[in-house]
């Protein structure tokens, strides 16, 4: 998938969790809030489209739901398979869209499949692989001064739930 | 026993708020509607229509998943319908050995279309939905219903 990878960078992939799923309500999208490992207090945000936002939601709810979601379908096959999803890395941005990688492993062999960061993001949270971003997309994250508008506007969602 | 289906639209259904696949058999004898969600829905579209987006959707991440182990997707059944949710298998070959994997419909039909794999439905689930009220109810939509989603 990726046959003319450049050399890895020297400095470590950064270790992110998701912290949480934050409607948009002007937009209809899903804003995933992502936090460092290392407890250093900035965030990163991505926006995601409604239903992988709801994927990504249930996931961290680890509510179960009646019927297998789409990303619950890729670990079923995987768990069939044996396929092992290692990590999930994101590793580029261009206009605003942020590309990310998957590493799948099996009988020794990784390979890579491109996804967007919903959908790679979808698949870890449910196969307990761990989300890396690259040092040089963390520095050129968007969001780094929203966390007040952030809180503004779950202030306000909120708000709007009580009505 | 199975029946090969093809799917022949997708429409709007405002009355829920959906969106509704139309499976037809190839004698056109015997239809099957699904009812599906939006996203499933538009991944569904974008396959039928041979739409290749910027980015991989979802059901694109999954073949995309499949194809780099070299699994291989055979065919999708529709096989049973309870208290009117449908459910579906996905038959995939993977070194030498077959596998049966539990999916919703709207899955299995998105990733059937774009793996070029055959779509069955068990006869017992097309009796059970052919009820003359949807057959009437389906005939009288327009050939306008079965529009594009982005309409």
């Amino acid at each position: 998938m990726m046959p003319d990878e450049t050399p890895q960078p020297t400095e470590p992939l950064i270790e992110l969790t998701v912290n949480r799923v934050v409607e948009d309500p002007n937009t209809d999208t899903r804003i995933l809030v992502l936090s460092r490992t290392d407890g250093t207090p900035e965030h990163f945000m991505i926006w995601v489209g409604a239903a992988e936002g709801e994927s990504i939601r249930r996931a961290l709810d680890t509510s179960v739901t009646p019927r297998p979601m789409s990303h619950d379908l890729v670990r079923s096959f995987g768990e069939h398979l044996g396929v092992i999803t290692e990590r999930v890395v994101i590793t580029d941005v261009k206009s605003s869209t942020y590309f990310a990688t998957v590493y799948l492993e099996n009988k020794g062999v990784t390979r890579t499949v491109d996804a967007r960061p919903s959908d790679a993001i979808g698949l870890a949270l449910r196969c307990h692989a761990p989300i890396y971003v690259t040092p040089d997309v963390w520095k050129r994250r968007t969001g780094q001064n929203l966390d007040a508008w952030l809180n503004k506007l779950e202030t306000k969602n909120i708000g709007a739930q009580e009505v | 026993m199975i029946t090969q289906m093809q799917v022949k639209g997708l429409m709007f259904d405002p009355y829920n708020n959906a969106y509704i696949v139309i499976l037809r058999d190839e004698d056109q004898a015997d239809m099957l509607p699904i009812w599906v969600g939006k996203s499933e829905a538009s991944s569904i579209s974008l396959a039928l229509e041979s739409v290749d987006p910027p980015r991989p959707m979802t059901h694109d991440f999954m073949k995309a998943y499949l194809d780099a182990v070299n699994a291989k997707v055979i065919s999708v059944v529709i096989t049973d319908l309870s208290e009117n949710t449908y459910f579906a298998k996905i038959h995939l070959t993977y070194e030498d050995s077959e596998y049966t994997v539990d999916s919703r419909p709207s899955d299995a039909i998105a990733l059937a279309l774009r793996s070029e794999a055959p779509i069955f439905a068990n006869e017992s689930v097309i009796r059970k939905q052919t009820s003359e009220e949807l057959d009437q109810w389906l005939e009288n939509l327009k050939p306008e219903d079965f529009g594009k989603l982005d309409s």
